[in-house]
């Protein structure tokens, strides 16, 4: 028995035979490398996401934190962000006040992050009521103030001279 | 004479048979050209979304950082100021309840409160009513008190009195 192929189809025979080398040349050498990269990539990639969700989270939580602490302390920040004006301070004080001499001190050492003026005062008030009501009102002025010692009354007349030291706090600007 | 019954027809080298399998062949072969270069896009891709979200990490976080800073300084700040506040609500209370113990029967002319002492002018009508009405409760008060007396011309005596409190104490 003969076996009779044709050229045309030895050359088919051929040809397929490189096409399958090729593809498994590519496939083995090109594509599967390929593919492998292409998953890592797409893994560090869903990595990098879960991070930069983790990070929303805590951005948000902070912000969040941020947002209650600055509806909470309204009163304090912008106490603290307002310059002291000695002229306004005069004249929202006018009652208890007679002279005011204001003068920038050095902070202690625990009050690093404020800036602290000295002020002497000195007032005539009627009776000790209306400094009573000099000392509550100033936690609620326009500025953070802390009344220092040494506090001196003193009898003139119908009238008590009074002398102090006011600090007041402000937070320093950004160096 | 004839040797077929059909009648021939021109011979072509490429058949119609062969141009599918050569059609077949250039299909697998844009299959996988196409499949190679879907991966080549998509890693790059990939490669850039992980730049932008590295950079978004890094912006978030900056911001994370400068919200941080600002919750550090707002509660240093509240903290600082219910200090101060407090500070004077105590030393309205203690002018308050000095003025409050000083009685009727004796007048005083000055008072000088300094962080660790009080020291009070002022005339009694006698040492006695001085030493039960003021410097009684002034005693349970301060750790040292010393008392100066000096006679008027009425009788009546005009007084210091100076009062410490141990600073060790405190």
């Amino acid at each position: 028995m003969k076996l009779t192929i044709s050229r045309q189809n030895i050359y088919l025979l051929i040809l397929s035979v490189v096409l399958l080398v090729f593809v498994l040349l590519f496939a083995f050498f090109a594509l599967i490398p390929e593919g492998k990269n292409y998953r890592m990539e797409r893994l560090e990639m869903k990595k990098h996401e879960a991070n930069a969700a983790q990070y929303n989270q805590w951005h948000d939580a902070v912000l969040e934190e941020l947002r209650t602490l600055q509806s909470h302390n309204k009163h304090i920040i912008a106490a603290y962000d307002n310059t002291f004006d000695a002229e306004r301070f005069v004249k929202m004080n006018s009652p208890y006040f007679e002279s005011l001499q204001l003068h920038k001190i050095t902070p202690k050492e625990d009050e690093d992050g404020f800036s602290v003026y000295e002020v002497n005062a000195t007032s005539k008030i009627d009776s000790p009521s209306s400094f009573y009501a000099f000392l509550e009102g100033i936690n609620k002025s326009d500025w953070i103030i802390n009344v220092n010692f040494p506090i001196r009354f003193e009898r003139e007349g119908n009238v008590i001279r009074s002398t102090f030291t006011l600090n007041i706090y402000a937070t320093l600007q950004e160096k | 004479m004839r040797y077929s019954f059909i009648t021939p027809r021109p011979k072509k080298i490429v058949t119609p048979e062969l141009k599918l399998v050569f059609f077949f062949f250039a299909m697998t072969l844009f299959i996988l050209f196409a499949t190679y270069g879907f991966l080549l896009y998509k890693s790059h891709q990939f490669s850039n979304e992980v730049t932008a979200i590295n950079q978004r990490i890094t912006d978030t976080n900056r911001s994370i950082v400068m919200m941080q800073k600002e919750i550090a300084m707002i509660k240093k700040s509240a903290a600082h100021f219910q200090n101060i506040a407090t500070s004077n609500t105590v030393l309205k209370d203690s002018i308050k309840n000095l003025f409050d113990l000083v009685p009727e029967r004796i007048t005083l002319s000055k008072a000088v409160l300094e962080q660790n002492a009080l020291i009070l002018y002022g005339i009694t009508p006698n040492k006695e009513v001085y030493e039960f009405l003021l410097q009684a409760p002034l005693r349970s008060i301060f750790h040292k008190t010393y008392s100066d007396f000096y006679p008027l011309e009425n009788g009546w005596y005009r007084f210091v009195s100076t009062n410490y409190l141990d600073e060790e104490a405190l």
